[in-house]
Protein backbone atom coordinates (compact mmCIF):
# COMPACT_ATOMS: atom_id res chain seq x y z
CA UNK A 1 0.00 0.00 0.00
CA UNK A 2 2.71 2.42 1.02
CA UNK A 3 4.65 1.43 -2.03
CA UNK A 4 1.72 2.13 -4.34
CA UNK A 5 1.20 5.55 -2.77
CA UNK A 6 4.82 6.48 -3.33
CA UNK A 7 4.61 5.30 -6.88
CA UNK A 8 1.51 7.37 -7.53
CA UNK A 9 3.12 10.38 -5.95
CA UNK A 10 6.27 9.94 -7.99
CA UNK A 11 4.24 9.54 -11.14
CA UNK A 12 2.27 12.68 -10.35
CA UNK A 13 5.47 14.59 -9.73
CA UNK A 14 7.02 13.41 -12.98
CA UNK A 15 3.88 14.39 -14.94
CA UNK A 16 3.94 17.75 -13.23
CA UNK A 17 7.57 18.36 -14.02
CA UNK A 18 7.05 17.17 -17.61
CA UNK A 19 4.31 19.75 -17.91
CA UNK A 20 6.50 22.43 -16.38
CA UNK A 21 9.27 21.42 -18.73
CA UNK A 22 6.91 21.69 -21.69
CA UNK A 23 5.67 25.09 -20.58
CA UNK A 24 9.16 26.41 -20.09
CA UNK A 25 10.50 25.08 -23.35
CA UNK A 26 7.53 26.72 -25.07
CA UNK A 27 8.26 29.99 -23.31
CA UNK A 28 11.96 29.73 -24.06
CA UNK A 29 11.25 29.06 -27.73
CA UNK A 30 8.93 32.02 -27.78
CA UNK A 31 11.51 34.25 -26.13
CA UNK A 32 14.16 33.20 -28.66
CA UNK A 33 11.71 33.79 -31.52
CA UNK A 34 11.15 37.31 -30.27
CA UNK A 35 14.68 38.30 -29.33
CA UNK A 36 16.97 36.63 -31.87
CA UNK A 37 16.34 39.11 -34.71
CA UNK A 38 17.74 41.86 -32.50
CA UNK A 39 20.61 39.72 -31.20
CA UNK A 40 21.67 38.83 -34.70
CA UNK A 41 21.63 42.52 -35.71
CA UNK A 42 23.82 43.24 -32.70
CA UNK A 43 26.36 40.53 -33.57
CA UNK A 44 26.24 41.40 -37.25
CA UNK A 45 27.16 45.00 -36.49
CA UNK A 46 30.33 43.90 -34.66
CA UNK A 47 31.23 40.87 -36.77
CA UNK A 48 33.90 40.79 -39.42
CA UNK A 49 33.63 38.43 -42.36
CA UNK A 50 30.62 36.74 -40.81
CA UNK A 51 28.65 35.44 -43.74
CA UNK A 52 26.54 33.16 -41.60
CA UNK A 53 26.69 29.37 -41.32
CA UNK A 54 28.47 29.98 -38.03
CA UNK A 55 26.91 30.73 -34.69
CA UNK A 56 29.15 33.72 -34.07
CA UNK A 57 31.52 35.87 -36.10
CA UNK A 58 35.16 34.76 -35.94
CA UNK A 59 36.57 38.24 -35.69
CA UNK A 60 35.19 41.33 -34.10
CA UNK A 61 35.44 44.84 -35.44
CA UNK A 62 34.16 48.37 -34.95
CA UNK A 63 34.63 49.13 -38.65
CA UNK A 64 30.92 49.17 -39.46
CA UNK A 65 30.28 51.83 -36.85
CA UNK A 66 33.19 53.82 -38.22
CA UNK A 67 31.68 53.46 -41.70
CA UNK A 68 28.27 54.48 -40.46
CA UNK A 69 29.71 57.58 -38.84
CA UNK A 70 32.18 58.61 -41.54
CA UNK A 71 30.66 57.44 -44.81
CA UNK A 72 26.95 57.44 -44.06
CA UNK A 73 27.30 60.61 -42.00
CA UNK A 74 25.27 59.36 -39.04
CA UNK A 75 25.94 62.36 -36.75
CA UNK A 76 24.37 64.71 -39.32
CA UNK A 77 21.46 62.31 -39.83
CA UNK A 78 21.00 61.93 -36.09
CA UNK A 79 20.86 65.71 -35.84
CA UNK A 80 18.16 65.83 -38.57
CA UNK A 81 16.16 63.11 -36.83
CA UNK A 82 16.30 64.82 -33.45
CA UNK A 83 15.50 68.29 -34.82
CA UNK A 84 12.53 66.93 -36.76
CA UNK A 85 11.33 64.95 -33.74
CA UNK A 86 11.71 68.07 -31.57
CA UNK A 87 9.64 70.22 -33.94
CA UNK A 88 7.03 67.46 -34.22
CA UNK A 89 6.80 67.15 -30.42
CA UNK A 90 6.38 70.92 -29.96
CA UNK A 91 3.71 71.26 -32.66
CA UNK A 92 1.83 68.15 -31.50
CA UNK A 93 1.85 69.27 -27.88
CA UNK A 94 0.68 72.77 -28.81
CA UNK A 95 -2.16 71.21 -30.81
CA UNK A 96 -3.02 68.63 -28.18
CA UNK A 97 -3.09 70.87 -25.08
CA UNK A 98 -6.18 72.95 -26.02
CA UNK A 99 -7.84 70.20 -28.05
CA UNK A 100 -7.29 67.62 -25.32
CA UNK A 101 -8.68 70.04 -22.74
CA UNK A 102 -11.80 70.63 -24.85
CA UNK A 103 -12.31 66.90 -25.45
CA UNK A 104 -11.63 65.94 -21.86
CA UNK A 105 -13.41 68.63 -19.89
CA UNK A 106 -15.96 70.45 -22.02
CA UNK A 107 -19.37 69.47 -23.22
CA UNK A 108 -19.20 68.66 -26.93
CA UNK A 109 -22.08 67.17 -28.90
CA UNK A 110 -20.95 64.07 -30.79
CA UNK A 111 -17.76 63.75 -28.78
CA UNK A 112 -17.35 60.04 -29.57
CA UNK A 113 -17.52 60.63 -33.30
CA UNK A 114 -15.11 63.56 -33.06
CA UNK A 115 -12.57 61.47 -31.11
CA UNK A 116 -12.88 58.65 -33.63
CA UNK A 117 -12.31 61.12 -36.49
CA UNK A 118 -9.25 62.64 -34.83
CA UNK A 119 -7.79 59.15 -34.35
CA UNK A 120 -8.55 58.09 -37.91
CA UNK A 121 -5.10 59.03 -39.29
CA UNK A 122 -3.56 56.54 -36.87
CA UNK A 123 -5.95 53.79 -37.78
CA UNK A 124 -5.66 53.74 -41.56
CA UNK A 125 -2.38 53.03 -43.36
CA UNK A 126 -0.28 56.17 -43.60
CA UNK A 127 0.61 55.51 -47.23
CA UNK A 128 -3.01 56.25 -48.22
CA UNK A 129 -2.80 59.91 -47.26
CA UNK A 130 0.99 60.26 -47.50
CA UNK A 131 0.50 60.62 -51.27
CA UNK A 132 -1.76 63.63 -50.78
CA UNK A 133 0.52 65.13 -48.14
CA UNK A 134 3.49 64.82 -50.50
CA UNK A 135 1.49 66.42 -53.32
CA UNK A 136 0.50 69.39 -51.13
CA UNK A 137 3.97 69.80 -49.65
CA UNK A 138 5.52 69.88 -53.11
CA UNK A 139 3.22 72.80 -53.94
CA UNK A 140 4.11 74.61 -50.70
CA UNK A 141 7.86 73.90 -51.04
CA UNK A 142 7.75 72.08 -47.72
CA UNK A 143 9.36 68.92 -49.06
CA UNK A 144 12.94 68.49 -47.84
CA UNK A 145 12.55 71.04 -45.03
CA UNK A 146 12.66 70.24 -41.32
CA UNK A 147 9.26 71.86 -40.84
CA UNK A 148 7.71 69.91 -43.70
CA UNK A 149 8.90 66.49 -42.53
CA UNK A 150 7.96 67.35 -38.94
CA UNK A 151 4.47 68.45 -40.05
CA UNK A 152 4.02 65.16 -41.90
CA UNK A 153 4.92 63.40 -38.63
CA UNK A 154 2.45 65.57 -36.72
CA UNK A 155 -0.34 64.00 -38.79
CA UNK A 156 0.42 60.75 -36.96
CA UNK A 157 1.74 62.06 -33.64
CA UNK A 158 -0.91 64.65 -32.78
CA UNK A 159 -3.85 62.19 -32.57
CA UNK A 160 -1.97 60.18 -29.94
CA UNK A 161 -1.04 63.30 -28.00
CA UNK A 162 -4.67 64.46 -28.06
CA UNK A 163 -5.84 61.04 -26.86
CA UNK A 164 -3.38 60.91 -23.97
CA UNK A 165 -3.93 64.50 -22.87
CA UNK A 166 -7.73 64.39 -23.06
CA UNK A 167 -7.65 61.29 -20.86
CA UNK A 168 -5.34 63.11 -18.44
CA UNK A 169 -7.53 66.21 -18.27
CA UNK A 170 -10.67 64.13 -17.95
CA UNK A 171 -9.33 62.42 -14.85
CA UNK A 172 -8.66 65.74 -13.11
CA UNK A 173 -10.94 66.04 -10.14
CA UNK A 174 -12.33 69.55 -9.71
CA UNK A 175 -12.86 68.96 -6.00
CA UNK A 176 -9.11 68.85 -5.49
CA UNK A 177 -8.84 72.33 -6.96
CA UNK A 178 -11.76 73.52 -4.86
CA UNK A 179 -10.12 72.06 -1.79
CA UNK A 180 -6.92 73.95 -2.53
CA UNK A 181 -8.94 77.15 -2.96
CA UNK A 182 -10.69 76.55 0.35
CA UNK A 183 -7.29 76.13 1.94
CA UNK A 184 -6.39 79.58 0.69
CA UNK A 185 -4.45 78.93 -2.51
CA UNK A 186 -4.60 81.62 -5.20
CA UNK A 187 -5.56 80.45 -8.73
CA UNK A 188 -1.89 80.66 -9.76
CA UNK A 189 -0.83 78.62 -6.74
CA UNK A 190 -3.66 76.21 -7.45
CA UNK A 191 -2.35 75.77 -10.97
CA UNK A 192 1.32 75.36 -10.11
CA UNK A 193 0.99 73.28 -6.95
CA UNK A 194 -2.13 71.25 -7.67
CA UNK A 195 -3.03 71.01 -11.37
CA UNK A 196 0.46 70.93 -12.83
CA UNK A 197 1.73 68.02 -10.71
CA UNK A 198 -1.43 66.12 -11.58
CA UNK A 199 -1.21 66.60 -15.34
CA UNK A 200 2.57 66.47 -15.66
CA UNK A 201 2.77 62.66 -16.01
CA UNK A 202 0.17 62.83 -18.79
CA UNK A 203 2.05 65.56 -20.62
CA UNK A 204 5.31 63.64 -20.23
CA UNK A 205 3.88 60.42 -21.61
CA UNK A 206 2.32 62.36 -24.48
CA UNK A 207 5.74 63.83 -25.24
CA UNK A 208 7.35 60.38 -25.08
CA UNK A 209 4.75 58.99 -27.47
CA UNK A 210 5.04 61.81 -29.98
CA UNK A 211 8.81 61.69 -29.82
CA UNK A 212 8.94 57.93 -30.48
CA UNK A 213 6.38 58.24 -33.26
CA UNK A 214 8.46 60.87 -35.03
CA UNK A 215 11.80 59.24 -34.27
CA UNK A 216 10.68 55.92 -35.77
CA UNK A 217 8.44 57.29 -38.49
CA UNK A 218 9.24 55.89 -41.90
CA UNK A 219 6.31 56.06 -44.33
CA UNK A 220 5.59 59.78 -44.00
CA UNK A 221 9.31 60.60 -44.10
CA UNK A 222 9.81 58.52 -47.20
CA UNK A 223 7.23 60.62 -49.03
CA UNK A 224 8.47 64.03 -47.86
CA UNK A 225 12.22 63.74 -47.28
CA UNK A 226 15.00 65.07 -49.46
CA UNK A 227 18.79 65.14 -49.44
CA UNK A 228 18.84 67.58 -46.51
CA UNK A 229 16.30 65.83 -44.33
CA UNK A 230 17.37 62.20 -44.35
CA UNK A 231 16.37 60.66 -41.02
CA UNK A 232 17.78 57.56 -39.36
CA UNK A 233 14.99 55.17 -40.43
CA UNK A 234 15.23 56.35 -44.04
CA UNK A 235 19.02 56.08 -43.99
CA UNK A 236 18.79 52.55 -42.62
CA UNK A 237 16.31 51.67 -45.36
CA UNK A 238 18.63 53.09 -48.02
CA UNK A 239 21.59 51.17 -46.59
CA UNK A 240 19.58 47.92 -46.65
CA UNK A 241 18.71 48.63 -50.27
CA UNK A 242 22.35 49.25 -51.10
CA UNK A 243 23.16 45.84 -49.66
CA UNK A 244 25.51 46.99 -46.87
CA UNK A 245 23.96 44.77 -44.25
CA UNK A 246 26.69 45.18 -41.69
CA UNK A 247 26.55 48.97 -41.89
CA UNK A 248 22.75 48.80 -41.77
CA UNK A 249 23.05 46.68 -38.64
CA UNK A 250 25.36 49.25 -37.04
CA UNK A 251 22.86 52.01 -37.89
CA UNK A 252 20.03 49.89 -36.56
CA UNK A 253 21.84 49.50 -33.24
CA UNK A 254 22.34 53.27 -33.06
CA UNK A 255 18.65 53.77 -33.89
CA UNK A 256 17.45 51.16 -31.41
CA UNK A 257 19.08 52.49 -28.25
CA UNK A 258 16.51 55.25 -27.57
CA UNK A 259 13.64 52.83 -28.28
CA UNK A 260 15.01 50.37 -25.74
CA UNK A 261 15.38 53.14 -23.21
CA UNK A 262 11.80 54.25 -23.77
CA UNK A 263 10.55 50.65 -23.60
CA UNK A 264 12.22 50.41 -20.20
CA UNK A 265 10.64 53.70 -19.07
CA UNK A 266 7.19 52.68 -20.24
CA UNK A 267 7.36 49.28 -18.59
CA UNK A 268 8.15 51.07 -15.35
CA UNK A 269 5.55 53.80 -15.64
CA UNK A 270 2.56 52.42 -17.49
CA UNK A 271 0.69 49.21 -17.90
CA UNK A 272 1.57 47.95 -21.35
CA UNK A 273 -1.73 46.13 -21.81
CA UNK A 274 -3.44 49.50 -21.82
CA UNK A 275 -1.45 50.71 -24.81
CA UNK A 276 -2.96 48.27 -27.24
CA UNK A 277 -5.82 49.64 -29.30
CA UNK A 278 -5.26 53.18 -28.13
CA UNK A 279 -8.79 53.96 -29.18
CA UNK A 280 -10.38 51.26 -27.08
CA UNK A 281 -12.23 53.89 -25.10
CA UNK A 282 -13.90 55.33 -28.20
CA UNK B 1 -31.67 85.64 -23.29
CA UNK B 2 -28.68 85.81 -21.01
CA UNK B 3 -28.35 82.06 -20.84
CA UNK B 4 -28.58 81.90 -24.63
CA UNK B 5 -25.57 84.20 -24.97
CA UNK B 6 -23.82 82.28 -22.25
CA UNK B 7 -24.34 79.06 -24.19
CA UNK B 8 -23.11 80.69 -27.38
CA UNK B 9 -20.02 81.91 -25.62
CA UNK B 10 -19.31 78.50 -24.12
CA UNK B 11 -19.72 76.88 -27.53
CA UNK B 12 -17.39 79.43 -29.05
CA UNK B 13 -14.72 78.79 -26.42
CA UNK B 14 -14.98 75.05 -27.04
CA UNK B 15 -14.61 75.64 -30.75
CA UNK B 16 -11.55 77.86 -30.26
CA UNK B 17 -9.99 75.22 -28.02
CA UNK B 18 -10.73 72.51 -30.56
CA UNK B 19 -9.51 74.51 -33.53
CA UNK B 20 -5.80 73.49 -33.45
CA UNK B 21 -6.78 69.84 -33.47
CA UNK B 22 -9.33 70.39 -36.21
CA UNK B 23 -6.84 72.41 -38.26
CA UNK B 24 -4.32 69.58 -37.96
CA UNK B 25 -6.94 66.99 -38.88
CA UNK B 26 -8.20 68.87 -41.93
CA UNK B 27 -4.83 70.15 -43.12
CA UNK B 28 -2.77 67.01 -42.62
CA UNK B 29 -5.32 64.29 -43.12
CA UNK B 30 -8.68 65.31 -44.59
CA UNK B 31 -7.43 67.64 -47.32
CA UNK B 32 -4.65 65.26 -48.45
CA UNK B 33 -7.17 62.41 -48.52
CA UNK B 34 -9.64 64.56 -50.49
CA UNK B 35 -6.89 65.48 -52.93
CA UNK B 36 -6.06 61.80 -53.33
CA UNK B 37 -9.70 60.99 -54.07
CA UNK B 38 -9.89 63.79 -56.67
CA UNK B 39 -6.58 62.76 -58.22
CA UNK B 40 -7.78 59.18 -58.53
CA UNK B 41 -10.51 60.33 -60.95
CA UNK B 42 -8.17 62.48 -63.07
CA UNK B 43 -6.46 61.27 -66.24
CA UNK B 44 -2.80 60.52 -65.51
CA UNK B 45 -0.66 63.62 -65.15
CA UNK B 46 -3.44 66.15 -65.78
CA UNK B 47 -5.41 68.45 -63.54
CA UNK B 48 -8.60 68.52 -65.62
CA UNK B 49 -11.14 65.99 -66.80
CA UNK B 50 -12.67 62.99 -65.05
CA UNK B 51 -12.17 59.31 -65.63
CA UNK B 52 -12.88 55.98 -63.98
CA UNK B 53 -10.07 54.33 -65.92
CA UNK B 54 -7.76 53.88 -62.91
CA UNK B 55 -10.36 52.01 -60.90
CA UNK B 56 -11.34 49.91 -63.90
CA UNK B 57 -7.69 49.09 -64.48
CA UNK B 58 -7.02 48.36 -60.85
CA UNK B 59 -9.97 46.04 -60.43
CA UNK B 60 -9.85 44.54 -63.92
CA UNK B 61 -6.17 43.87 -64.56
CA UNK B 62 -5.22 40.37 -63.32
CA UNK B 63 -1.84 41.68 -62.12
CA UNK B 64 -3.57 44.17 -59.85
CA UNK B 65 -6.10 41.65 -58.69
CA UNK B 66 -3.15 39.52 -57.66
CA UNK B 67 -1.99 42.43 -55.53
CA UNK B 68 -5.33 42.49 -53.73
CA UNK B 69 -5.28 38.71 -53.36
CA UNK B 70 -1.75 38.76 -51.95
CA UNK B 71 -2.61 41.52 -49.49
CA UNK B 72 -5.62 39.61 -48.20
CA UNK B 73 -3.88 36.22 -48.00
CA UNK B 74 -0.98 37.73 -46.06
CA UNK B 75 -3.33 39.47 -43.64
CA UNK B 76 -5.56 36.41 -43.16
CA UNK B 77 -2.55 34.10 -42.72
CA UNK B 78 -0.97 36.45 -40.21
CA UNK B 79 -4.24 36.66 -38.26
CA UNK B 80 -4.83 32.90 -38.10
CA UNK B 81 -1.29 32.10 -36.95
CA UNK B 82 -1.34 35.01 -34.50
CA UNK B 83 -4.37 33.49 -32.80
CA UNK B 84 -2.70 30.06 -32.79
CA UNK B 85 0.38 31.56 -31.12
CA UNK B 86 -1.47 33.91 -28.78
CA UNK B 87 -3.89 31.43 -27.20
CA UNK B 88 -1.33 29.04 -25.68
CA UNK B 89 0.98 31.92 -24.84
CA UNK B 90 -1.73 33.85 -23.02
CA UNK B 91 -2.92 30.71 -21.22
CA UNK B 92 0.61 30.03 -20.01
CA UNK B 93 1.38 33.62 -19.06
CA UNK B 94 -1.88 33.87 -17.15
CA UNK B 95 -0.46 31.45 -14.59
CA UNK B 96 2.32 33.98 -13.95
CA UNK B 97 5.27 31.59 -14.47
CA UNK B 98 8.74 32.56 -13.32
CA UNK B 99 10.15 35.31 -15.53
CA UNK B 100 6.62 36.48 -16.27
CA UNK B 101 7.67 40.11 -16.60
CA UNK B 102 10.43 39.29 -19.06
CA UNK B 103 8.07 37.31 -21.29
CA UNK B 104 5.48 40.04 -21.20
CA UNK B 105 8.08 42.64 -22.02
CA UNK B 106 9.22 40.62 -25.01
CA UNK B 107 5.66 40.61 -26.36
CA UNK B 108 5.96 44.37 -26.61
CA UNK B 109 9.20 44.28 -28.61
CA UNK B 110 7.63 44.27 -32.08
CA UNK B 111 5.33 47.13 -31.12
CA UNK B 112 8.06 49.31 -29.68
CA UNK B 113 10.85 48.68 -32.15
CA UNK B 114 10.92 50.43 -35.51
CA UNK B 115 9.47 47.99 -38.03
CA UNK B 116 12.35 48.63 -40.37
CA UNK B 117 14.85 47.29 -37.86
CA UNK B 118 12.69 44.29 -37.07
CA UNK B 119 12.58 43.60 -40.81
CA UNK B 120 16.37 43.73 -41.04
CA UNK B 121 16.75 41.41 -38.06
CA UNK B 122 14.18 38.95 -39.38
CA UNK B 123 15.90 38.86 -42.76
CA UNK B 124 19.26 38.19 -41.12
CA UNK B 125 17.86 35.58 -38.74
CA UNK B 126 15.88 33.61 -41.34
CA UNK B 127 18.37 33.90 -44.18
CA UNK B 128 19.80 30.73 -45.71
CA UNK B 129 22.99 31.26 -43.74
CA UNK B 130 21.33 32.62 -40.59
CA UNK B 131 20.76 31.17 -37.16
CA UNK B 132 17.36 29.69 -37.93
CA UNK B 133 18.68 27.53 -40.74
CA UNK B 134 21.82 26.71 -38.80
CA UNK B 135 19.66 25.44 -35.97
CA UNK B 136 17.37 23.46 -38.28
CA UNK B 137 20.30 21.86 -40.08
CA UNK B 138 21.82 20.89 -36.74
CA UNK B 139 18.73 19.33 -35.16
CA UNK B 140 17.07 17.83 -38.24
CA UNK B 141 19.53 15.33 -39.72
CA UNK B 142 17.36 14.60 -42.77
CA UNK B 143 17.49 18.26 -43.78
CA UNK B 144 20.27 18.66 -46.32
CA UNK B 145 19.50 22.06 -47.84
CA UNK B 146 18.79 25.26 -45.91
CA UNK B 147 15.13 26.27 -46.00
CA UNK B 148 14.28 29.33 -48.09
CA UNK B 149 12.25 31.69 -45.92
CA UNK B 150 13.16 35.19 -47.02
CA UNK B 151 11.29 36.63 -49.99
CA UNK B 152 8.70 33.82 -49.99
CA UNK B 153 5.02 34.05 -49.08
CA UNK B 154 5.22 31.69 -46.07
CA UNK B 155 8.24 33.71 -44.94
CA UNK B 156 6.29 36.94 -45.25
CA UNK B 157 3.47 35.44 -43.18
CA UNK B 158 6.03 34.35 -40.57
CA UNK B 159 7.37 37.90 -40.40
CA UNK B 160 3.87 39.35 -40.24
CA UNK B 161 2.99 37.06 -37.34
CA UNK B 162 6.13 38.13 -35.50
CA UNK B 163 5.26 41.78 -36.04
CA UNK B 164 1.53 41.85 -35.46
CA UNK B 165 0.58 39.02 -33.07
CA UNK B 166 1.08 41.26 -29.99
CA UNK B 167 -2.24 42.93 -30.71
CA UNK B 168 -4.02 39.58 -30.52
CA UNK B 169 -1.93 38.35 -27.62
CA UNK B 170 -2.38 41.40 -25.41
CA UNK B 171 -6.16 41.54 -25.85
CA UNK B 172 -6.39 37.77 -25.26
CA UNK B 173 -4.28 38.08 -22.13
CA UNK B 174 -6.36 41.01 -20.91
CA UNK B 175 -9.64 39.14 -21.35
CA UNK B 176 -8.18 36.02 -19.73
CA UNK B 177 -7.10 38.01 -16.71
CA UNK B 178 -10.49 39.65 -16.45
CA UNK B 179 -12.10 36.19 -16.20
CA UNK B 180 -13.50 35.18 -12.86
CA UNK B 181 -11.61 32.06 -11.78
CA UNK B 182 -14.51 30.83 -9.71
CA UNK B 183 -16.46 29.98 -12.89
CA UNK B 184 -13.72 27.57 -13.96
CA UNK B 185 -13.44 26.17 -10.46
CA UNK B 186 -17.19 25.59 -10.43
CA UNK B 187 -16.93 23.68 -13.70
CA UNK B 188 -14.05 21.62 -12.34
CA UNK B 189 -15.97 20.82 -9.18
CA UNK B 190 -18.88 19.75 -11.38
CA UNK B 191 -16.52 17.18 -12.88
CA UNK B 192 -15.25 18.72 -16.10
CA UNK B 193 -11.60 18.05 -16.89
CA UNK B 194 -9.15 20.85 -17.78
CA UNK B 195 -9.62 20.46 -21.51
CA UNK B 196 -13.40 20.62 -21.30
CA UNK B 197 -13.21 23.65 -19.03
CA UNK B 198 -10.95 25.31 -21.57
CA UNK B 199 -13.14 24.43 -24.54
CA UNK B 200 -16.60 25.01 -23.06
CA UNK B 201 -15.99 27.74 -20.51
CA UNK B 202 -12.80 29.72 -21.08
CA UNK B 203 -12.72 29.97 -24.85
CA UNK B 204 -16.34 31.13 -25.29
CA UNK B 205 -15.83 33.72 -22.55
CA UNK B 206 -12.68 35.23 -24.00
CA UNK B 207 -13.90 35.06 -27.60
CA UNK B 208 -14.81 38.78 -27.86
CA UNK B 209 -11.33 39.78 -26.72
CA UNK B 210 -9.62 37.37 -29.09
CA UNK B 211 -11.85 38.55 -31.95
CA UNK B 212 -11.11 42.22 -31.28
CA UNK B 213 -7.40 41.48 -31.15
CA UNK B 214 -7.54 39.47 -34.38
CA UNK B 215 -9.25 42.32 -36.21
CA UNK B 216 -6.49 44.64 -34.96
CA UNK B 217 -3.82 42.21 -36.15
CA UNK B 218 -5.61 41.88 -39.47
CA UNK B 219 -5.76 45.65 -39.90
CA UNK B 220 -2.09 46.07 -39.08
CA UNK B 221 -1.12 43.28 -41.48
CA UNK B 222 -3.36 44.72 -44.20
CA UNK B 223 -1.75 48.14 -43.88
CA UNK B 224 1.85 47.01 -43.32
CA UNK B 225 4.28 49.00 -45.40
CA UNK B 226 7.90 49.09 -44.33
CA UNK B 227 8.22 45.37 -43.70
CA UNK B 228 6.94 44.13 -47.07
CA UNK B 229 8.88 46.96 -48.71
CA UNK B 230 12.14 45.56 -47.32
CA UNK B 231 11.38 41.84 -47.05
CA UNK B 232 8.82 41.34 -49.83
CA UNK B 233 11.19 40.96 -52.75
CA UNK B 234 8.97 40.46 -55.78
CA UNK B 235 5.83 40.19 -53.70
CA UNK B 236 4.23 43.59 -53.37
CA UNK B 237 1.14 43.97 -51.23
CA UNK B 238 -1.14 46.94 -51.78
CA UNK B 239 0.79 49.49 -49.71
CA UNK B 240 4.08 48.75 -51.45
CA UNK B 241 2.34 48.74 -54.84
CA UNK B 242 0.95 52.21 -54.12
CA UNK B 243 4.41 53.49 -53.25
CA UNK B 244 6.04 51.87 -56.30
CA UNK B 245 3.31 53.12 -58.61
CA UNK B 246 3.73 56.68 -57.38
CA UNK B 247 7.48 57.01 -57.00
CA UNK B 248 8.87 54.52 -59.52
CA UNK B 249 6.33 54.66 -62.36
CA UNK B 250 5.26 58.21 -61.47
CA UNK B 251 1.63 57.22 -61.99
CA UNK B 252 0.11 59.29 -59.20
CA UNK B 253 -3.47 58.95 -60.33
CA UNK B 254 -3.26 55.16 -60.50
CA UNK B 255 -1.56 55.13 -57.10
CA UNK B 256 -4.28 57.40 -55.72
CA UNK B 257 -7.02 55.06 -56.92
CA UNK B 258 -5.32 52.21 -55.06
CA UNK B 259 -4.89 54.38 -51.99
CA UNK B 260 -8.60 55.20 -52.01
CA UNK B 261 -9.54 51.51 -52.26
CA UNK B 262 -7.14 50.72 -49.42
CA UNK B 263 -8.43 53.50 -47.19
CA UNK B 264 -12.03 52.41 -47.76
CA UNK B 265 -11.19 48.79 -46.98
CA UNK B 266 -9.45 49.84 -43.78
CA UNK B 267 -12.40 52.00 -42.67
CA UNK B 268 -14.64 48.96 -43.22
CA UNK B 269 -12.39 46.80 -41.02
CA UNK B 270 -12.37 49.58 -38.43
CA UNK B 271 -16.17 49.58 -38.36
CA UNK B 272 -16.16 45.81 -37.91
CA UNK B 273 -13.66 46.19 -35.07
CA UNK B 274 -15.84 48.73 -33.29
CA UNK B 275 -18.85 46.41 -33.66
CA UNK B 276 -16.89 43.45 -32.31
CA UNK B 277 -15.65 45.49 -29.40
CA UNK B 278 -19.02 46.95 -28.49
CA UNK B 279 -20.84 43.65 -28.51
CA UNK B 280 -21.60 42.64 -24.95
CA UNK B 281 -19.68 39.60 -23.74
CA UNK B 282 -21.56 36.51 -24.85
Amino acid sequence: MMCAMTLVRQYARSVLSAKTLLVYSFLLGFLLYMVTPFLIIFFNSFGKGWYGMRWLPQEWTLNWYQWAIEVADIPEIMKNTLVIAGIAVVISTLIALPTGWALGRRHIPGKELLTALILLPRMIPAITFALGVAKIFYGLHLVDTFLGVALAHVALAAPYAILVLSATFESLDERVLEASAVCGASPAQGFFYVILPLILPGILSSIIFTFTTSYNEFTMTLMTYGPHTVTLPVRTYLAVGEGYWEVSSAMAVILIIPSLFILFLIQRQLQPEKLVGGFKGV
Amino acid sequence: MNSFWHKQREGLITLVLLSPGLAGFFGLFFYPMLLTVILSFRPEGREVGWTLAHYARFLGDPAFRDVLGLTFSLAVGATVFSVLLSLPLALVLREKPKGNRLFRLSILLPMMMPHLISALGLLLFWSKRGWANLFLLTVLPFLKEPVAVNYTIPGLILFYVWLFYPYTCLTTLASLEALDRSIEEAAEVAGANRLRVLWHIVLPLIRPGVLAGSVLTFMMAFGAFSVPLVTGGNYRPLSVQIFTQATLYLEWSAASAMAVVMAMAQVTFLTIYMRVLRRPIA
